[in-house]
């Protein structure tokens, strides 16, 4: 009961995962050369990228396509799908990965490139490219396991005492919130006796087990508001995030989180949607006040990176407001869900893409004031005009100002709040979006116009007699290792924000098979299941 | 004795709970161990247990003779037994080296991260 | 989209685009040609000034040229624009005043460092303007909205060294940009409740949107974004604030053109959301009040530059307050005097940065006697004042008059508008020539050194904007027919005649403007008493709008790090408490919802060695949360262990059975070797009454658990999976223990993410023991590292 020969193409869905692990070992075996290690990382995560890409193409251009693991018939093999929506998010993760790779190369230390940063960094992009494109929940839970991990391990690579205390607070929370997705997905197996995403899909839509899908996705609901750092369970993320190596952070902050969301909407989403739009209420009061305690969050900081912590808590409320869409009553075309869910996914990769730049880019501001506090940064708008600009863009585009990309998925999530009778959620966008506003510009008028205060710029002169590892390693924002990662990802942020219907092309199709899933079933299933 | 399960399942979650609010890790800790039997024996209760044999299939037999236990939630909780240990070993060492290094076992007391005394942030411009 | 024929809509891209290209390359050609490369850069908006010119004459005819693209099909979102009367008024302005701000700026930056950044901003701010009064689709509109708002942010905070201006710039961005998100709903909601995605849609949807449920919230909002922009009290304070901005700016943004964004959307929307109880409710209470508060501020300011900026406020008022009159002659008046107010103002604000530039102060007490270093300056200056003060033959005169005979009505409401109306352009009178007649007349003091004319490019453009003021009125004919009509037509919705000229004639209104003009030289010989009077007063209150934006500012941050403190408050043990509570109230609260509690089991038919195991675990986990040593601790975790195991062994699971005794071993005996090595006691430290919480939430999670458990085992299962390995395992995957084959083949694929955490969590344990982070540094005990 196998398949037949599987298309070599089909081998583009596995490929991701698979240059993950094959680098990450790769690397591992090759602990006491740590020399070569950009150089062989760094083609990886090209590569990466690029079989990423290559599979977007495919979904993109011929639809959901599946590879059953050896062969075996779904739903009893374990069943890889790409579909529009994991593709986009695969692509989006890849982009993020490669720019932080090259970032890395010049702010990591070399002890800690020898004890596992790239190969952490590759098992932590497996799990997370494996969580993207696999259709089994058991498997996915696997990658997330994985993932989380390699977050572990590169949290606490370094080992300084706020590593330790952050890694603490990180690792018990992330460890209880992924052990609450196995406990549901051990519920799950009970209900429905099967694991694969599509055979549930079909299941679920006829099960007279109502009731119990409703608890089931409760739970799944309270792991992934928890992967996703969604108020109230966001705790993890403001207590960590700013912690490690800044590339690190940026790295964790494009995409972890992410994963949470990407999870909500796959199985919330796609595989309950009656108990999602019944726990629809509850979705739009998380929604809103992790979009408020994200917005108040960033205004109370004084250090750059733990202000960008919290406006990664807004932006994840902000990518909730779908799932607080009400039910399609099938007339209007397209319905606030499919609307709002296109704007969630082009939220949330644009929020990829512009929250791993703006740490980074934290960390070379960082790096040239030898301080990461708001209260002794400064001068960076004299001193770096091109990279202060890159930065203003950045602020506005968290913002979600125009021309840059993060206007575009507020205005699909308003446009579904207020056609889905829910103005005061677009309302909340709106405010919380004014709150990050006024954080950013506090930010760029406090660290980029005000000139260097006194006291950071006599500590700057200091030098870092006998220590051996600077605090902010990073390139100059004119060193290509730096300026690179920056100027592809504002590239970004500027295209999809200037012409953003490329991107709301591949958006309204994501969300399109999310809405309805036939797409996915049959791709897993064949078109007669 | 699924049901007689459900209840041994109850009582292992109501502890685990219990000792993860602890404020010291190392009581936590014996929560994340007790947490990893919990999940598995909740997967395994999952699974029904409508039959005590092992799932081998016997020599010179194509498939098992009689019913047999359910496989699949073995499979599971295997791969989930050795990832839980596999985290716990982590966490250990990591509340190991936190109480090293930062000189307490008491969470309330890990404050470098967020500092308890950080004022407020600039009110100027 | 209708594509139609004509000079315009085939320039229509280039005019648009002219700016931005110009700011692209000022960076570069202001390295190379210094201050000089105004010259050049003034072509841009000079040509754009010439393209719009072009269409004049069809405009004028009632022509509405209309071109653009699709931009964002997926949400009907087109990049397209709209030519009339009103948006061309506009465009001349914003092009023909621009052409001459970058020549200002040229001789006004002369010499600074960052000078071509400063062109760069300014040609940006320009295209941003143009296209927002160009722009059809009510999107790309409120993109060019906020880009003006972007765009002012980095001029206003052109001086960034300066506290004052980072204030004034974060203050613009807030008030303008948080109004923006307001008109951003509004916007939306015009879409999406009633499919209206264009102002061309909206114009004609006739009464639409005033008859719609929606109409007061869809009002408020666009007001919000209106009034923010342009300055209505209480949100003027950002413009004073601006000032902080180099001359040319505040002669560009905050007169010219970008603080009557907010007057063109009234009078865009006017024919549309106009002339409704509400509206002639509203707009004119906020104009009169800006009106007068904004003059009375104008007179009692000592700085030139601010005393035209409360003058600016003034003159915002008024418009508002014209604009929410809504009758025929209101609108009239309220498109002459806007046109005059951009002529006059812009022109004011560049003499007094000249003033600024050639006396080296704005101060008023400190300046006099100018009239002889700067006659260019003196004769610009009057020319614009005289407009301003509404003397024929000026345009000022032709909008003043016509603003009385829109307020000459009997009743109480245009009697006290009226008042309005004659109080705020009597103190405007005054701060005209304060500004134009005072630092040039009387002795010249004698701290003022060397006053100077500062070149061509800086008196150029006031004088010319002077003497347009008063060929406008002199040829009112072609004026009224080219502009003002035009304007008028589009802003009132229907077919308007403009016929003033600069004869006066002697009816009400013109009494009225002599009543403001002597009132207002009374207030112009008593401006040094009237100011201290003002201040006094003022500093008797003590407080206002711009101190309690300040206060707003810091009660937000105060309020956001009071609420970040409570919701995240630093402590694992509120965290995972509070996450536990989650888990419970997802549990009983969906259970409860959905009545999802299982039935009442029977009870379980076990063996006695059955009872005993589970038993024994039940046992073992009461002793571990008992236990005051470690010994007991560690000997009650290993006791329940090993009895999951049992359990494990006697239901058919050897393989689970077995690898649970290896980890529960494991386990064990590292924790014992931790916690001798940490000397740390598995007693519980919690005081009682966190015991009581914590053992609540633990025991109402464990029955949750449990309920649900029942629940699902008492409905039926789906053994498909199960009976598709055993059918298989050894057929196809050639496996006899079916565990091992499910594994290792059919789900092979999770095996090996389960080995890749067991080497990740080895690696990370590796990192977690060698790196160690002493007072001087990272040191690893690694034998490879070669430690210094």
């Amino acid at each position: 009961m196998t398949q037949g020969a599987v298309p070599l193409i089909d081998y583009s869905v596995i490929l991701p995962v698979a240059i993950c692990f094959i680098f990450g070992a790769g690397l591992l075996m090759m602990r006491k050369s740590i020399r070569w290690h950009p150089l062989i990382a760094l083609p990886g995560l090209v590569l990466l990228f690029l079989a990423d890409l290559t599979l977007l193409y495919r979904v993109a251009t011929q639809g959901t396509v599946t590879m059953m693991m050896g062969g075996w018939l779904p739903p009893f093999g374990i069943a890889f799908t790409a579909d529009l929506m994991g593709a986009l998010f695969l692509a989006a993760s890849g982009f993020a990965a490669l720019c932080c790779g090259i970032y890395a190369v010049a702010s990591i230390s070399k002890v800690e490139r020898r004890y596992g940063f790239f190969p952490l960094f590759f098992i932590m992009m497996g799990g997370v490219s494996g969580s993207f494109i696999t259709g089994d929940v058991f498997n996915l839970y696997v990658w997330f396991e994985v993932f989380l991990i390699g977050s572990f391990g590169l949290l606490i690579l370094g080992s300084r005492h706020e590593q330790l205390d952050g890694a603490t607070k990180y690792c018990f929370l992330n460890l209880v919130g992924t052990t609450f997705f196995l406990i549901a997905t051990g519920y799950l197996y009970g209900i429905f006796g099967t694991l694969n995403m599509a055979d549930i899909a079909q299941k679920a839509a006829e099960t007279d087990k109502t009731a119990m899908l409703f608890t089931l996705a409760a739970l799944y609901f309270v792991s992934f508001a928890m992967k996703a750092a969604a108020f109230p369970l966001n705790f993890w993320l403001p207590a960590s995030y700013h912690t490690p190596r800044f590339v690190v952070s940026a790295l964790f902050a494009g995409l972890l989180t992410k994963v949470g969301i990407y999870a909500a909407i796959r199985i919330n989403l796609m595989l309950f949607p009656p108990e999602r739009a019944e726990l629809s209420a509850v979705f739009a009061w998380v929604a809103a006040l992790t979009m408020l305690v994200g917005g108040l969050g960033a205004l109370a900081q004084t250090d750059l990176r733990r202000l960008l912590n919290y406006v990664v808590i807004a932006g994840i409320g902000t990518m909730f407001v779908a799932l607080a869409m009400p039910v399609p009553d099938g007339d209007a075309v397209p319905s606030s869900l499919s609307v709002g869910l296109s704007g969630t996914i082009f939220y949330a990769l644009h929020s990829i893409v512009v929250m791993t730049a703006l740490y980074l880019a934290a960390g070379v501001a960082a790096h040239l004031t030898g301080t990461s506090s708001l209260r002794e940064m400064g001068g960076l708008w004299r001193s770096n005009p091109l990279f202060a600009a890159v930065m203003l863009i950045l602020l506005f585009a968290v913002s979600g100002l125009p021309p840059f990309s993060g206007f575009w998925p507020k205005v699909a999530l308003v446009r579904a709040s207020i056609s889905g009778d829910l103005p005061w959620l677009a309302a909340m966008v709106l405010v919380s979006g004014f709150l990050l506003t006024i954080a950013s510009a506090r930010v760029f008028a406090l660290g980029f116009w005000r000139p260097l205060p006194p006291i950071a710029a006599a500590d700057r002169k200091v030098e870092p007699g006998g220590v051996v590892e600077e605090k902010f390693l990073a390139a100059g924002p004119d060193r290509a290792l730096s300026a690179i990662p920056l100027f592809a990802l504002t590239a970004f942020v500027i295209a999809a924000g200037v012409w953003p219907q490329w991107l709301f092309d591949l958006t309204d199709g994501a969300a399109a098979g999310i809405v309805d899933p036939s797409g996915y079933i049959s791709s897993v299933f064949g078109d007669a299941p | 004795m699924e049901i007689a399960l459900c209840f041994v399942v109850a009582a292992l979650f109501a502890v685990t709970v219990y000792l993860i609010l602890s404020k010291h890790i190392i009581r936590m800790l014996l929560g994340v161990v007790l947490l990893g039997n919990s999940v598995n024996l909740l997967i395994f209760t999952n699974g029904r247990i409508q039959s005590i044999v092992p799932p081998i299939i016997p020599e010179g037999l194509e498939v098992p003779g009689e019913m047999i236990a359910n496989p699949l939630p073995q499979a599971l909780i295997l791969t989930a037994i050795v990832i839980s240990f596999s985290f716990f070993a982590f966490l250990l060492v990591l509340s190991y080296r936190a109480f090293q290094d930062l000189d307490t076992d008491d969470t309330d007391e890990m404050r470098i991260a967020e500092p308890e005394d950080e004022g407020l942030p600039p009110l100027g411009y | 989209m209708d594509q139609l024929n004509g000079f315009v809509s085939d320039f229509g891209y280039v005019a648009l685009i002219l700016p931005f290209l110009a700011a692209a390359v000022a960076p570069l050609l202001t390295s190379v040609l210094k201050s000089h490369s105004t010259w050049l850069l003034a072509l841009a908006p000079a040509a754009a000034f010439v393209i719009f010119l072009r269409g004049i004459f069809e405009i004028a005819k009632g022509t509405v040229h209309r071109w653009g693209f699709e931009w964002i099909p997926s949400f009907d979102i087109a990049f397209s624009f709209r030519l009339d009367g009103l948006s061309m008024v506009f465009a001349l302005l914003i092009t023909g005043i621009g052409t001459f701000i970058i020549l200002y700026s040229g001789g006004y930056m002369k010499g600074h460092k960052d000078q071509g950044q400063f062109y760069s901003f300014m040609l940006m701010f320009m295209g941003s303007m143009l296209g927002l009064v160009v722009a059809d689709d009510l999107i790309t509109l409120f993109v060019f909205w906020e880009l003006t708002s972007i765009t002012s942010f980095l001029l206003i905070g052109f001086d960034h060294t300066r506290e004052k201006a980072r204030r004034g710039a974060v203050q613009a961005l807030v008030i303008t940009g948080g109004g923006g998100l307001a008109l951003l709903a509004g916007l939306i909601a015009i879409r999406e409740l009633h499919g209206l995605t264009s102002l061309s849609d909206i114009l004609e949807a006739g009464d639409a949107l005033r008859e719609s449920p929606y109409y007061l919230a869809v009002l408020i909002l666009v007001l919000c974004g209106a009034f923010t922009k342009s300055a209505q009290m209480p949100f003027h304070i950002w413009l004073p604030n601006a000032m902080e901005a180099p001359t040319p700016v505040s002669a560009y943004l905050h007169s010219a053109t970008m603080v009557k964004a907010g007057v063109y959307l009234l009078l865009r929307m006017h024919p549309a959301l106009g002339e409704t109880t509400l509206w002639m409710t509203i707009l004119p209470i906020f104009g009169a009040i800006t009106l007068v508060v904004g003059a009375l501020l104008a007179v009692r300011a000592s700085d030139i530059k601010i005393t035209l900026a409360y003058t600016t406020v003034a003159s915002l008022g008024l418009l508002v307050m014209l604009i929410g009159v809504s009758s025929e002659t209101a609108i009239i008046a309220a498109t002459l005097y806007l046109i005059a107010h951009s002529l006059f103002k812009g022109g004011l604000f560049m003499v007094a940065g000249s003033v600024d530039h050639g006396a080296h102060t704005r101060e008023i007490h400190r300046l006099g006697g100018l009239a002889r270093h700067m006659p260019i300056t003196f004769v610009a200056a009057l020319l614009c004042a005289l407009s301003m003060g509404g003397i024929t033959p000026f345009v000022g005169f032709l909008a003043k008059e016509e603003i009385y005979h829109a307020l000459e009505y009997g009743d109480f409401y245009h009697v006290a508008l009226l008042i309005a109306a004659i109080a705020g352009n009597a103190l405007m009178f005054a701060a005209a020539f304060i500004v134009a007649l005072q630092p040039f007349v009387g002795t010249k003091p004698q701290h003022i050194d060397h006053p100077h004319e500062s070149g061509l490019r800086v008196w150029l453009g006031p004088l010319v904007l002077g003497a347009l003021s008063l060929v406008g009125a002199l040829y009112y004919g072609v004026y009224h027919e080219l502009f003002s009509s035009p304007m008028a037509t589009a802003s009132y919705g229907e077919a308007v005649e403009i016929e003033i000229g600069w004869v006066p004639h002697l009816n009400l209104a013109f009494a009225l403007s002599c009543l403001t003009i002597v009132l207002g030289v009374i207030i112009y010989l008593a401006s040094t008493q009237i100011r201290q009077k003002l201040a006094q007063f003022l500093a008797a209150i003590g407080w206002g709008p711009d101190y309690g934006f300040d206060q707003a500012m810091r009660g937000l941050v105060r309020l956001a790090f009071g609420v970040t403190l409570i919701v995240q408050p630093g402590r694992l043990d509120y965290y995972m408490t509070t996450v536990m509570i989650a888990l419970v109230a997802a549990l009983f609260g969906s259970m409860w919802w959905a009545d999802g509690f299982p039935s009442v089991p029977e009870l379980p038919d076990l063996l006695p060695y059955e009872w005993i195991i589970l038993g024994l675990i039940v046992f073992g986990i009461l002793a571990v949360v008992v236990s005051r040593n470690r010994l007991q601790a560690i000997v009650s975790l290993g006791i329940q262990g090993y009895a999951v195991a049992f359990i494990f062994m006697l239901q058919g699971a050897p393989d689970l059975a077995f690898t649970q005794f290896m980890v529960e071993t494991l386990s064990v005996v590292i924790l014992a070797l931790v916690m001798t090595r940490l000397k740390l006691s598995p007693s519980d430290h919690r005081p009682l009454a966190q015991k009581l919480p914590d053992a609540t939430i633990g025991v109402l999670a464990g029955i949750g658990f449990g309920l649900f458990l029942l629940a699902v085992v008492q409905s039926d299962f789906d053994r498909s999976l199960s009976d598709f390995f055993e059918r298989y395992s050894y057929a196809i995957a050639h496996g006899r223990n079916i565990v091992n084959v499910i594994l290792v083949d059919f789900r092979g694929i999770d095996t090996m993410g389960e080995i890749a955490v067991v080497m990740t969590a080895g690696l990370a344990v590796l990192a977690l023991i060698r790196i160690r982070v002493g007072r001087r540094g990272i040191r690893t005990n690694d034998p490879m590292e070669v430690t210094p």
